[in-house]
C-alpha cells in the first residue's frame, strides 16, 4: 500500500510530534509499504493565519496515494477519499486552552469567529473520515465532549527503545525534554527549595523563548540552588539523553494537562525509572500510577519537593517502581506491530 | 544561514526536481548551513491546478529562514521576503506545450481562463522574486519569451558524481530515464528497427503514475517488431550501484525527449561514465550539453537517422570511447559545480 503521513511543521523547528511523524513513515517502510511524510507548514499568529494555513490544506492535493494517515490540526484537513486518522491533538486553544492562560486566541469578536470556524470545520471534516484513532484517552474524550465525535485510543510507541539502559540510582532527578512553561520546569526548581535532603535536579533541553530559561535561572539564583540544580539548556543528543536517564534516580515530568502520556514517561521506564507527575497533567496519569510506578502529587513545591525526598530515602522503592513501569508498558501492548496493522487495515 | 528549499512533487515519484531539492541540501549542510528542505504534495490535473496554486500562496513562511529557494513549479508562489528561483520548468500546459499533444489544459473558455491565471500568479511571483536562475537555456528563453523575464542559467550537478565510472564498452545502447510518452523510449525502439549492426538497446525506468499502460505497450512494441533478442526493458527503479555498471559497461547513452527543458541527469551520468550521449535535434535542453560529433551525435528526430547515428557507434568504438571522454571535459567546459550553484544561490 503507498501511505502519505500528513503532519504539520514550522520550518527548523521539532519536537514530539515530528519525531513519532517520521517514525511512522520508517515502522511503515520497515513492515512492507510504501509510504512518505507530507509535512504542511502551519502559521498561527497573527491569529488571522490560522484560517489561511486550514484553507491551504483544504486546497492541497495529495494523487497516487491509496492512503493518508493524518496526524495534527490543520494538515488533518488535506482532502483524501481514504484518509485515517491518528490524532495528537486538535488545535486546543479553541478548546481545552480556551479561557486558561494559555488560550493564545484573543477574546475578542474576532477571536472568537476564528474559533469557531476551527470547530466547525472539525465538527465537518472529522466526520469524513475512514476512522479516527488518537493518541491517549485524554484526547479522545475532548473529541466526544467538544465535537461529538468517536474515536479509539492507539498508544505510540518509541521510535526505538534498545539505547535506553539502567546503570543503577544516582542522586539526580531528571527532567528532559523542551522547556518551556506549559512543561513547567519552574515548579521542579520551586520544589528543590523545601527538599530536606541532598537530592539534586537535572532539567536537560533546549529551551523554547528566551524568558523561558531566564525565568528558570532567575529563581535558582534568588534562593542560591546552583549548587544542586543543573540545567543544560542546549539540544540533547538520544545517546546524551539515554546516559543522563541511566544514572538517574527518578524523572520528573509535570506538563500541564498532557494529552498523552509523553515520549519522557516512555523513556524513563525503558531506563527502569520511576516518573513523578503531577495531577493536573492529563494523560501523564494514566501510566503514572501513584506509588507503583512513581508518584503524583499536587502542582505544588511542598507535595513536589516531599515525593523528591522520599525517592532519594528508598532507593529501594525507586527501583521497584521504575521496574514496574516498564511492566506497565508491556502490559498496555505500546508497540509497533498493533499501531501498523491499526493503520493499514 | 538558514535556509528553506521549497519544491512540489507527485507522492512516490522520484523525479529531477526531487534529487536537486535533496543534493543542494546535503551540499548546502555539508557547508554547515541549517537546511529545511519542504516538498509539497502536487498534482498535475488541470481541474486542480488553480486550487493548488492558491494553496501555496496561502502558505506564509516570511518568519522563517534567511532565504528560500524555490524549484518546482508552484513553489516559487510561497511567500517569502528574500526568495530565489532555482527554476526548472513552467506549468508546461499552458506555456510551451499550449498547442502540442502534450497540451493537457483543454482549449476551452475555461481552458484558456486557466491558462491566464497561470500566468498572471506566475508574474506575480516572477517579479517578488529577488533573483531568477534556471537550469538550461531552452528555460531561460522560455521565461523571456512568455513571461518577459531575465534569467540566468545555473546547470544543476550531480551529486558526488565521482561514483560514475568507466568499465568495457559494450554492445548496447541505454537509456535511463522515467517511461512517458514524451521521453520517446517508443522512439528508440522505431529506431532499432532500422540497424544494420547487431548493436542492442537497455531501457531502465518507472513508469509515471498513470503511464503503465505506456510500459505495456513499449512490451508490445519489442514483441511486434521482433525485438525481444536485442532490447531489454526494466521498467522500475534499479539499485544505484546496478546503474552505475549498466553505465560503466554500455556502448553509449541514448536519451530522446521531446524539446526537453534541461540537459536531464542521465545525460550527465552518462558522461561522468565516460560515455557519449546519441539524442535527437528535437530533444531540446540536452543540445546544450551535447554537440553533435563532440561529446555525442545529435541525429534528425526519425527512425532512419537514429539508426544510422546507433549503427556509427556500433561500428567505431574507438570513436564511441573518444566521445564519452570528450563528455567529461564538456562538463567542466559549461561550469556544471556545486562550487558555482552555491556561489551564485547565496549571494
Amino acid at each position: 500500500m503507498k501511505l502519505a503521513v500528513v503532519n504539520n511543521c514550522v520550518p527548523f523547528v521539532a519536537g514530539g510530534a515530528e519525531h513519532l511523524a517520521e517514525a511512522l513513515t520508517q515502522k511503515l517502510r520497515e513492515y512492507g509499504h510504501e509510504a512518505v511524510l507530507i509535512r504542511i507548514p502551519f502559521r498561527w499568529e497573527p491569529p488571522a493565519k490560522i484560517i489561511e494555513s486550514m484553507l491551504a490544506c483544504r486546497l492541497l492535493r495529495l494523487p497516487n496515494v491509496d492512503r493518508v494517515v493524518a496526524l495534527k490540526f490543520p494538515a488533518y484537513l488535506v482532502p483524501h477519499p481514504e484518509k485515517m486518522l491518528w490524532l495528537l491533538h486538535q488545535f486546543r486553544q479553541a478548546y481545552d486552552l480556551w479561557g486558561t492562560r494559555f488560550q493564545g486566541l484573543p477574546d475578542t469578536p474576532e477571536g472568537r469567529r476564528i474559533r469557531d470556524v476551527i470547530v466547525e470545520a472539525d465538527n465537518r471534516f472529522l466526520r469524513q473520515v475512514r476512522k479516527i484513532y488518537t493518541n491517549s484517552q485524554v484526547t479522545s474524550d475532548r473529541l466526544r465532549r467538544f465535537n461529538g465525535i468517536d474515536s479509539e485510543v492507539l498508544l505510540p510507541p518509541l521510535a526505538d527503545t534498545s539505547q535506553f539502559f539502567c546503570a543503577g540510582y544516582g542522586d539526580y532527578i531528571l527532567y528532559p525534554g523542551r522547556i518551556t512553561a506549559s512543561k513547567r520546569q519552574l515548579l521542579a526548581v520551586e520544589a528543590m527549595r523545601h527538599v530536606t535532603t541532598d537530592v539534586r535536579l537535572v532539567i536537560a533541553g533546549r529551551h523554547e523563548a528566551p524568558a523561558d530559561l531566564a525565568q528558570i535561572e532567575a529563581v535558582i539564583q534568588q534562593h542560591r540552588l546552583a549548587r544542586r540544580v543543573q540545567v543544560i539548556p542546549r539540544f540533547i543528543s538520544e545517546e546524551e539523553k539515554a546516559a543522563l536517564l541511566s544514572r538517574a534516580l527518578a524523572c520528573a515530568y509535570f506538563p500541564y494537562d498532557e494529552d498523552s502520556y509523553g515520549y519522557v514517561t516512555l523513556e524513563a521506564y525503558y531506563s527502569r525509572k520511576p516518573v513523578i507527575t503531577c495531577s493536573d497533567s492529563g494523560g501523564v496519569c494514566m501510566v503514572v500510577k501513584d506509588g507503583v510506578t512513581g508518584h503524583v502529587t499536587p502542582p505544588d513545591p511542598q507535595a513536589v519537593a516531599a515525593a523528591m525526598d522520599r525517592l532519594y530515602l528508598d532507593r529501594a522503592a525507586a527501583r521497584r517502581m521504575g521496574e514496574a513501569g516498564l511492566e506497565l508498558l508491556r502490559s498496555l501492548q505500546i508497540g509497533w506491530d498493533r499501531v501498523i496493522e491499526a493503520l493499514t487495515q | 544561514m538558514k535556509i528553506i528549499i521549497a519544491t512540489s512533487n507527485v507522492p512516490f515519484v522520484r523525479g529531477g526536481a526531487h534529487l536537486m531539492a535533496d543534493w543542494l541540501g546535503q551540499t548546502l549542510r555539508a557547508q554547515g548551513h541549517q537546511v529545511e528542505i519542504l516538498e509539497l504534495p502536487f498534482s498535475s490535473r488541470w481541474e486542480n491546478l488553480l486550487e493548488q496554486m492558491l494553496a501555496f500562496r496561502l502558505i506564509d513562511l516570511s518568519q522563517h529562514g534567511d532565504l528560500l529557494i524555490a524549484i518546482r513549479p508552484p513553489s516559487y508562489l510561497l511567500r517569502h521576503p528574500n526568495k530565489v528561483l532555482w527554476f526548472i520548468h513552467h506549468l508546461r500546459g499552458a506555456y510551451d506545450l499550449w498547442g502540442t499533444r502534450y497540451q493537457d489544459l483543454p482549449s476551452s473558455p475555461e481552458g484558456l481562463r486557466c491558462r491566464e491565471a497561470i500566468m498572471r500568479a506566475d508574474n506575480a511571483a516572477f517579479a517578488e522574486a529577488r533573483k531568477i536562475y534556471c537550469n538550461s537555456q531552452v528555460v531561460a528563453d522560455r521565461l523571456a519569451r512568455f513571461n518577459r523575464v531575465q534569467a540566468e542559467v545555473l546547470y544543476p550537478p550531480l551529486f558526488q558524481p565521482e561514483r560514475f565510472r568507466t568499465g568495457q564498452t559494450g554492445d548496447y545502447l541505454l537509456c535511463v530515464s522515467r517511461l512517458t510518452h514524451h521521453k520517446r523510449q517508443w522512439l528508440a525502439l522505431e529506431a532499432l528497427r532500422h540497424t544494420q549492426t547487431p548493436v542492442r538497446l537497455v531501457m531502465v525506468g518507472r513508469p509515471d503514475p498513470g503511464e503503465e499502460t505506456y510500459a505495456m505497450e513499449l512490451s508490445s512494441l519489442i514483441q511486434r517488431y521482433r525485438l525481444s533478442d536485442r532490447v531489454v526493458l526494466i521498467d522500475r527503479w534499479i539499485p544505484e550501484e546496478e546503474k552505475i555498471r549498466l553505465l560503466a559497461e554500455c556502448l553509449a547513452a541514448v536519451y530522446l525527449p521531446l524539446d526537453e527543458d534541461s540537459y536531464g541527469y542521465a545525460s550527465l551520468e552518462a558522461h561522468h561514465a565516460g560515455k557519449a550521449v546519441l539524442t535527437t535535434a528535437d530533444a531540446g535542453g540536452t543540445r546544450e550539453l551535447v554537440l553533435d560529433g563532440l561529446n555525442g551525435m545529435v541525429a534528425a528526430p526519425d527512425p532512419e537517422a537514429i539508426a544510422t547515428a546507433m549503427d556509427r557507434l556500433y561500428a567505431d568504438r574507438s570513436m564511441a570511447q573518444r566521445m564519452g571522454e570528450a563528455g567529461r571535459q564538456r562538463i567542466a567546459e559549461l561550469g556544471i559545480s556545486w562550487d558555482r550553484v552555491i556561489e551564485k544561490l547565496l549571494s
